[in-house]
């Protein structure tokens, strides 16, 4: 078919040409789209195909367009869906006041330690989730030394215990997830040109405003990305509430699971999967705007 | 070729230069690839249900030949087996055991398995270890392949009380690996004294250190003891009753968690002073922490067996009859018990213990008395509709 279609082709001339270059772009794109189809789209497809069905585990489920399933399973789990929002932007707001100082510490002051530093941040990563999340459990045990220091500082009632509680989960999610913000933030701080801050202490900023008008704009694209890279995966995990959390504190990845796993009941946690999806684009779309249009005020002012 | 401008080579590729006939076969088995799944795609339009459709083989049948031995895969679960005893059956028999301790939890590995079961392809395991009644479902599905008898000859060894569960009346697919009392777990140093019944999980002075299984045959099963009724013959509505109570109770802060096998380890920690738990476990968490105590509450407790069951399609039905076999040999059944410490299915093992073990032979967890064994009480048998319906109520105050 080549040795054919060659000879035709460069007999073609200059209209076949450029009608060649003008499919280039689409070629360009066509591997991101195609993995774009292949494991997003078709995936949330099936999901939401999925969660318009009826019927039980043994006897199979048939499609029948029941949209009632939205409402249904958003009234039972709202309570973890809100739950679980809370949670991940209390971890995302504790990760950045962690991450900022460290990432700080490490583009401006760790000179040399610097590549030290950041392995040691990773090292973690190296241990699985799991082992790590378990780990805490026996650090947090009520007769451990964690909590008997907390309560001797009088921090803790004497009855008062860290497991099972939703201070151990948003505290174990913060921990799991603190790499994610820590990195983008140091990326952005480590280009940050240092010139900028010393001209803007030269002309009569004080420390505190260079900071606020020049460090953390140019921080910017750090902390979204760091933010979003926490917040977005922190909403499903549901690894932290399963082993420092209890039932009460349970979040919608949990629910999923356990509807996948335990209920079997495939519609309701293809619905619910789908929910979180669009809660997460919701939220996504915000934080553009938001960051979008701040960003665009300040070039304004610069 | 390699300066070549990056869009000058693209429209190369574009244009077509001559391809050899690897690539060009290559590139038509992509294309088959991608009608192939959007063919299957399209095939997939509901979810199919479990259910296998096909009659179920009769039992009568069977028939697995003697033939040379393989690898048996044992599919257990965790800490179930003494180890000493895998090369004895290895050099009977001339075949390997791989043997693994993946089975955690009843939904799960079914929940893993299940896509294989039901498109009737080979699990990769020859022998697993089900409860009654996840054992109940395999065979209500068609997924257990019955049990060749002439094979397994010393399964005559089994406790007559475990002859005839109602899901397998005659033991055609399943012989039970080891059984077990679900009760009471508690520290008496945490507690300050003894308890006695099932509601002391309730007492409000334990708040937060009490822990049930997610699982509601057993937690909800127990409750309803507390509550003056037969686990066994109580109703659907009994069931949701308990499960309200529990409700009642998790929203008030006095149960801590709802866990599956790790409960052990908030126990021993002391981060439990009560829970519901399994006999077996208690009896190997004694060895290390004398403290704690296993309690069969006075209202009674429930009693139930893992059971070994071949799925269909495995490869080695002989290696793993074989195997069974083995097991049931009372010499082999005792050391499994020595280590295990959950009641033996098996005859003859508090015989051959008493002159090794006399300690071990004379505990009630592993040799339970009459009076024990008439104060527990079997998992009901409501039928799967009933089963979900209780699974999904229980499900919402423990798994959120």
């Amino acid at each position: 078919m080549s040795e054919a279609g060659a000879p035709a082709a460069a007999g073609g001339g200059r209209p076949a040409r450029r009608r060649r270059r003008a499919m280039l772009p689409a070629l360009f794109v066509a591997p991101g789209l195609a993995w774009l189809i292949l494991f997003y789209a078709i995936p949330v497809a099936s999901q939401l195909w999925v969660s318009l069905q009826t019927g039980n585990p043994d006897d199979g489920f048939t499609q029948t367009w029941n949209w009632n399933v939205y409402p249904d399973a958003l009234g039972e789990y709202d309570e973890q869906l809100v739950r679980s929002v809370g949670y991940a932007a209390s971890a995302t707001l504790l990760c950045f006041v962690i991450a900022f100082p460290l990432a700080y510490f490490i583009a401006v002051k760790a000179g040399r330690f610097r590549n030290l530093f950041l392995l040691l941040i990773i090292l973690p990563f190296f241990t699985s989730l799991i082992v790590r999340t378990v780990a805490w459990q026996t650090l947090l045990t009520d007769d451990g030394w964690v909590v008997d220091t907390l309560k001797s500082v009088g921090l803790l009632s004497d009855d008062g215990r860290l497991l099972a509680t939703r201070t151990a989960v948003i505290a174990g999610i913060t921990y799991n997830f603190l790499p994610f913000m820590a990195l983008p933030l140091y990326a952005s701080l480590e280009r940050l040109d240092r010139r900028l801050v010393e001209a803007a202490t030269d002309l009569y900023a004080s420390r505190w405003t260079a900071f606020r008008k020049v460090t953390l704009p140019l921080a910017a694209p750090g902390i979204f990305a760091g933010t979003l890279l926490t917040f977005i995966p922190a909403i499903g995990d549901y690894i932290n509430a399963q082993l420092l959390g209890t039932s009460r504190q349970y979040m919608i990845g949990n629910v999923i699971q356990s509807q996948y796993i335990v209920v079997r009941d495939y519609p309701v946690a293809a619905a619910l999967s789908f929910i979180v999806m669009i809660c997460v684009l919701i939220i996504l779309a915000f934080a553009v705007r938001l960051i979008g249009t701040r960003q665009l005020s300040e070039a304004a002012v610069a | 070729m390699p300066n070549e401008p990056v869009d000058l080579f693209f429209e190369r590729l574009v244009e077509g230069e001559p391809i050899s006939r690897r690539a060009a076969l290559r590139r038509m088995a992509a294309a088959g690839l991608v009608v192939g799944s959007a063919g299957s795609l399209l095939a997939a339009c509901g979810v199919e249900g479990t259910k296998n459709t096909d009659a179920p083989a009769g039992t009568a049948a069977v028939n697995h030949p003697k033939t040379a031995i393989g690898t048996v895969t044992f599919s257990n679960w965790p800490l179930y087996i003494d180890k000493e005893t895998k090369p004895g059956w290895e050099k009977l028999t001339g075949g390997k055991l791989k043997y693994t301790e993946d089975y955690n939890d009843n939904e799960e590995f079914f929940a893993k398995v299940r896509q294989e079961l039901e498109a009737d392809r080979p699990i990769g395991r020859d022998l697993v270890a089900p409860t009654d009644w996840m054992a109940a479902r395999w065979i209500d599905l068609g997924y257990a392949e019955p049990i060749d008898k002439k094979n397994v000859p010393n399964a005559a060894n089994l406790q007559d009380s475990l002859k005839s569960p109602p899901y397998d009346k005659d033991r055609s697919y399943t012989l039970p690996w080891q059984s077990g009392i679900t009760g009471i777990g508690y520290n008496p140093k945490k507690t300050g004294g003894k308890l006695s019944s099932v509601n002391d999980l309730f007492d409000p002075k334990f708040k937060g250190r009490v822990s049930m299984f997610s699982e509601w045959r057993d937690t909800a099963g127990l409750v309803l003891l507390g509550m003056g009724k037969n686990p066994t013959t109580a109703s659907k509505q009994d069931y949701l009753d308990a499960i309200s109570k529990i409700d009642e109770e998790n929203r008030k802060g006095q149960i801590r968690r709802f866990t599956g096998n790790d409960y052990t380890k908030d126990l021993a920690a002391g981060n439990l002073w009560a829970c519901v738990a399994w006999s077996g476990d208690l009896v190997q968490l004694k060895a290390d922490n004398p403290d704690l105590e296993f309690l069969v509450p006075q209202e009674g407790g429930m009693s139930w067996s893992d059971n070994m069951l071949m799925p269909k399609n495995a490869k080695e039905y002989y290696g793993a009859e074989t195997f069974m076999n083995y097991v049931y040999d009372p010499a082999v059944a005792a050391k499994i018990a020595a280590f295990v410490n959950y009641f033996c299915p098996v005859k003859g093992v508090k015989e051959i213990l008493a002159a090794s073990d006399p300690e071990l032979a004379d505990n009630v967890l592993i040799f339970p008395d009459a009076a024990t064994l008439g104060n527990l009480n079997p998992y009901p048998s409501l039928g799967n509709a009933a089963e979900r319906e209780i699974t999904a109520e229980m499900q919402k105050v423990t798994g959120a």
